[in-house]
């Protein structure tokens, strides 16, 4: 049976090797020019991971902002101009990035949505700011604001009001005072950690532990047992989806019984996928978006995001509508605009999104308010007061 | 104390899942003095199919796991028979096309199974046990009873059987095993093979531990990597030492050093290579290309 011709196998495994390559690096790159006064589609590049870890960031993103879009060009596009939305890898990867930044300004994309990365959008400002291309991301580290890009806005609420409403709660109305806390290193697991660390602070409180781990790591064993030793009554997450998960099943099989108090990531169903579901439950969520239920809106998006794509929608394809819908209104009020008006556009929009009522000011922060949610058997509920 | 044993507890599961990486990586690179970089891809393929038999086909663990084998061992001959061509004259593409292969399976996952990856539920119920305030998860035990056993059959079936002296001799000297009427080609197209089936049955047995996507190979992949020189690579026995060694290293990293964890457990690593260039078991024997 391996009489085939050594050449033949070669090649096929070359071909292989091709195919795989492409798919690799392919993003989608015609060169055609549409940007600004021109009559074709208006090009509008969603950047967010598409592979790795973060992938699931990425797809709902993804899903969110085609939604809206598919909705505008329904009704016809904006000024006559239909939107183009092409979605760009950066692979969770501030590296891949910084070069998507270059690409989607050589090939004249006017406005750019994500990343879900604070990360990776933080490595492309620079970039984007000079090519004067508005970004609305979807990350929430109060390092996005700090660079006072302003071409960068955010279209959900940063670590600091996720984490002053959970300290508000934990804290102020709960009565907990001793809590420990884990995070990561990451760009979010730092912002989620210093924001909770000020917020208890303010509160004259000190946590009884504070943990580090790696963004690569698999085995917590050390911490949590260090945690344990503290008794603490509830403990602070400040790490994404996939790895609060694998914290709290090990914590749970450590015999750790206390709730786990976090951000967005910990309502996410990944979240509860990767802990158990037993495990997350009374899981502490601090959001903007607890559940498709809580509104008019959400629940008309929800039913629009199930028959597209035949899942549930949730916070971060909320988020990523939302964003896009005020991308899009603000073209469509400023005549689309590019650059800097168009920027002056999006921050003069006043919209009313499943998050909230968004109103722009001077550091790209649009809304300032969440919820807190309760996750009880595997959903999120709002937490009575 | 309390915290001392827990960590150690901690390192010994993900240990036994580098001792098992750094076995496949040990046993191709013995026979060919080839590193396959597609090895811990291979694993992220193991990992899938073991899931996929498991939680989509509701088959039990074991035959789960038992068919991820299975299929990954093909991978493992298909991959030796397209490099085949080069053994023994070009070496470097032969790395090349290991790294080519790794990308193409993570490719191939991401078709397959879309990008988002999936969370395997743990196929042992049981409470965890506890003793002394130690905890240790029942899964933990049957990872390391697992591994024991892997170890087991390999040490025996290259030292006891034929094909395995076979392969032994290919890999102190291919030209002179030839001369006695070795089959090279086929015996490493079983190194390969074997060595697909353990990066499958490390991957099968870390889906419940951690969450399985296309990418969970890299850190598992260069750790594992890790393993097999600080054991000496080429060597069985230092592959399961330095497995151990580093999921006990990283472990212990992790709770002293917090952020900085990884960038020791490289450091020590890096410093132990430089002291020992062979490793800890370490032999000269093999070093054909």
């Amino acid at each position: 049976m391996f009489n085939i011709p050594r050449l033949r196998v070669t090649a096929l495994a070359a071909g292989v090797l091709a195919a795989g390559l492409t798919a690799a690096c392919g993003a989608p790159g015609e060169s055609e020019d549409s940007g600004s006064g021109g009559s074709g589609p208006i090009k509008i590049a969603v950047v967010d991971a598409q592979s790795g870890q973060l992938s699931s960031l990425g797809k709902w993103e993804h899903k969110g902002a085609k939604l809206a879009v598919d909705e505008w060009n329904a009704k016809g596009g904006v000024n006559g101009r239909k939107i183009r939305l092409d979605v760009f890898d950066d692979q969770g990867d501030p590296t891949v990035g910084t070069n998507l930044a270059r690409k989607i300004d050589s090939q004249g994309y006017i406005a750019m949505l994500g990343t879900a990365e604070s990360a990776v959008t933080i490595a492309m400002a620079p970039s984007l700011r000079q090519a004067e291309i508005p970004n609305i991301a979807s990350g929430q580290s109060p390092g996005m604001v700090a660079l006072k890009s302003p071409f960068l806005f955010l279209n959900g609420p940063t670590s600091t009001t996720y984490d002053e409403t959970l300290a508000k709660y934990v804290v102020d109305q709960k009565k907990l005072k001793k809590i420990a806390m884990i995070s990561n290193n990451g760009s979010y697991g730092k912002g989620e950690h210093d924001a909770f660390l000020k917020a208890l602070g303010d509160r004259g409180l000190k946590p009884v532990a504070d943990e580090v781990v790696t963004t690569d790591q698999k085995d917590f064993s050390a911490q949590l047992t260090k945690i344990r030793q503290k008794s603490p009554e509830v403990i602070f997450l400040g790490a994404e989806e996939v790895e609060s998960g694998l914290i709290v099943k090990q914590a749970r099989d450590l015999g750790i019984t206390v709730p786990f108090a976090g951000a967005a990531p910990q309502g996410t169903p990944v979240y509860r996928d990767t802990a158990g579901v037993e495990n997350a439950e009374g899981t502490i969520v601090s959001s903007p978006y607890l559940s498709n239920e809580v509104s008019e809106a959400s629940k008309k998006f929800a039913a629009a995001y199930k028959a597209a794509y035949g899942e549930d929608a949730e916070l971060h394809g909320a988020k990523a509508y939302d964003g896009a819908q005020i991308l899009l209104t603000a073209l469509k009020n400023s005549g689309v605009a590019t650059g800097g008006k168009l920027a002056d556009a999006i921050r003069a929009v006043r919209y009313q999104g499943l998050l909230g009522d968004f109103a722009y000011d001077e550091t790209g922060v649009g809304i300032k308010a969440t919820t807190i949610g309760i996750m009880k058997n595997g959903t999120v509920v709002e937490a009575g007061t | 104390m309390q915290v001392f044993l827990q960590t150690l507890i901690g390192g010994l599961s993900l240990g036994a899942i580098y001792a098992l990486v750094a076995m496949g990586f040990s046993l191709v690179y013995r026979t060919m003095g080839l590193v396959n970089f597609a090895h811990a891809d291979v694993l992220m393929i193991g990992a899938y199919t073991a899931s996929t038999f498991y939680m989509s086909s509701r088959l039990p663990f074991a035959l789960a796991m038992a068919l991820a084998i299975a299929i990954t061992a093909l991978i493992g001959l298909f991959i030796e028979r397209v490099l085949r061509p080069l053994e023994n004259k070009d070496f470097t593409l032969m790395l090349i096309g290991t790294i080519g292969f790794g990308m193409v399976l993570q490719a191939v996952a991401v078709l397959i199974w879309g990008a988002t990856g999936r969370a395997v539920a743990s196929p042992v119920k049981a409470a965890p046990l506890e003793f002394l305030g130690l905890r240790v998860r029942t899964y933990d035990l049957v990872v390391l009873l697992i591994a024991a056993l892997a170890v087991l059959l390999l040490v025996g079936f290259l030292q006891r059987t034929k094909m395995g002296a076979a392969m032994q001799a290919v890999a102190m000297d291919h030209e002179a095993a030839t001369a006695v009427g070795i089959h090279v080609g086929r015996s490493n197209a079983i190194a390969f093979a074997v060595g697909a089936g353990l990066a499958a049955l490390a991957g099968g047995l870390v889906g419940p531990l951690l969450y399985v996507n296309a990418t969970m190979g890299g850190t598992i992949g260069i750790k594992g990597f890790a393993a097999a020189m600080l054991g000496g690579c080429g060597n069985v026995p230092g592959a399961i030492a330095g497995g151990f060694l580093i999921g006990i290293l990283d472990s212990f990293a992790a709770g002293h050093f917090q952020g900085y964890s990884e960038l020791v457990v490289f450091l020590v690593f890096t410093a132990a290579i430089m002291i020992r260039p062979t490793g800890l078991f370490g032999e000269t024997t093999v070093s054909r290309a």
